[in-house]
């Protein structure tokens, strides 16, 4: 199963919406917390709309905008997204509500704002899309399951125009919630610092990005998607290098095949042993990168990846604020991440030049 | 009555989060669906909760909300006549 990236729409924490220039400086932050840097959403969203949205409703109208854009595609055949955690604000605002009114005046908007798939079907309801629709709730793997949703679909040739994407938002109740079982770092971090962190917990995140999935090569295409593997709870390190190993023969690769390595290290000493052992062993030849700095820890951060890499293998350059050491590669041709949600959902995604 | 109608703005503005309208855009006698401020139907279920809630008047009678939300002075005048 394998696709192109025909176009991408992002929307993150760091100078990535709707903009030709690819990182050209970064946001550091030093709150534990990075909150996405978002456009002014009328441009995108008629204003009676808008005023019922909650933020991550918006943020993805607006990044799935910038894909169709970006890609020249109007209608998508199918509409696929990845959340955790939903429409989280409008989630809270509605339980508050049951809780601060003992059950009674409950307002419809906030409710009918909560569910996961408002993002998906605000999408298809401001194109008039009756295509396929899907939104996957699976926490680390709710993006990553979108993506293998468009990747069996055009397989099964039921779409040439496959929008796939992933969307969560943080709200200060929940990193407090997060705070309590551990997910974020007790002392202030600066994200800068964050690879070199020796403590328990990473720093919050959040972003909404799509990414136009289609069987046909094209100039205009970023990269092609050629591999997507779930490692579930991995019982240890060999299981991981073995599990990428099958990968990377089945598209008859070996490590030293593979140019650059995109890390979801999130400077959680939990958790960050895993991918320095692969980039000091497994992938000891390959050029490595990180991402978490940029956009923070949240369960879909595996598509800010993937928009990461797609840009790298179009631009044919890596921006230095994510390697890690030297480029050791003139040219990138194959491009893996390996990334994880707390030390459970591990994921690996090829992705070749075009 | 103008304190009340002036009241009742700021209340609908918060509770429909009409961002970009003040209160003095409102007109007190146009209509608040379709023309007017351009409400719809799930709109009209949060003014019916923000009377109950803000007011403690329930609208026991579905037919009448025609009447009372025609205009924001129908439904101050509405308040007025009603509120416990």
């Amino acid at each position: 199963m394998e696709a192109y990236i025909r176009g991408v729409g992002i929307i993150s924490p760091q100078k990535t919406f709707d903009t030709e220039e690819f990182l050209p400086e970064v946001v550091e932050y030093s709150n534990n917390s990075l909150r996405c840097m978002e456009p002014s959403y009328k441009d995108f969203l008629n204003p009676t709309l808008a005023r019922r949205m909650g933020r991550v409703v918006k943020m993805g109208i607006a990044a799935s905008s910038a894909c169709f854009k970006d890609s020249g595609i109007a209608m998508p055949d199918a509409i696929m997204t990845g959340t955790a955690l939903g429409c989280l604000e409008d989630t809270e605002k509605f339980l508050l509500a049951i809780i601060e009114n003992d059950e009674q005046f409950l307002t419809p908007t906030s409710f009918v704002q909560s569910t996961h798939n408002t993002v998906s079907a605000q999408i298809a309801l401001q194109l008039k899309c009756m295509n396929y629709n899907f939104t996957y709730v699976h926490k680390g793997y709710s993006f990553e399951s979108s993506v293998l949703d468009g990747l069996m679909t055009i397989a099964e040739g039921n779409g040439k125009n496959i929008l796939v994407g992933g969307h969560d938002e943080m709200t200060d109740k929940y990193y407090r919630v997060c705070d309590r079982v551990g997910y974020w770092k007790k002392e202030m971090v600066p994200t800068m610092q964050l690879i070199n962190s020796k403590s328990d917990g990473s720093v919050a995140g959040e972003g909404a990005a799509f990414f136009m999935l289609s069987p046909e090569a094209s100039d205009k295409n970023y990269a092609k998607l050629r591999s997507l593997k779930f490692i579930y709870k991995p019982e240890n390190q060999q299981e991981i290098e073995s599990r990428i190993s099958e990968m990377l023969a089945e598209k008859g690769l070996t490590a030293n095949d593979i140019d650059l390595v995109i890390y979801g290290i999130n400077g959680d000493a939990r958790y960050d042993g895993i991918y320095n052992q692969l980039k000091d062993s497994y992938f000891k030849n390959s050029t490595a990168a990180y991402f978490k700095h940029l956009c923070g820890e949240y369960q879909t951060s595996g598509s800010f990846a993937m928009w990461l890499a797609a840009r790298i293998l179009k631009s044919k350059s890596i921006p230095p604020s994510v390697l890690i050491g030297d480029n050791r590669h003139t040219s990138i041709k194959n491009v893996l991440i390996y990334n994880s949600f707390m030390g459970t959902d591990h994921a690996a995604f090829l992705l070749s030049q075009c | 009555m103008n304190e009340l109608i002036d009241k009742l703005k700021g209340e609908i503005i918060e509770q429909l989060n009409l961002e970009d309208v003040k209160k003095e855009d409102i007109d007190n006698d146009a209509p608040l669906f379709g023309e007017g401020l351009g409400l719809d139907s799930i709109d009209a279920l949060e003014l019916i909760v923000l009377l109950e809630k803000n007011y403690g008047i329930k609208v026991a009678n579905p037919a009448d909300g025609k009447k009372i939300f025609q205009s924001i002075r129908t439904m101050a005048q509405y308040i007025q006549d009603n509120k416990k």
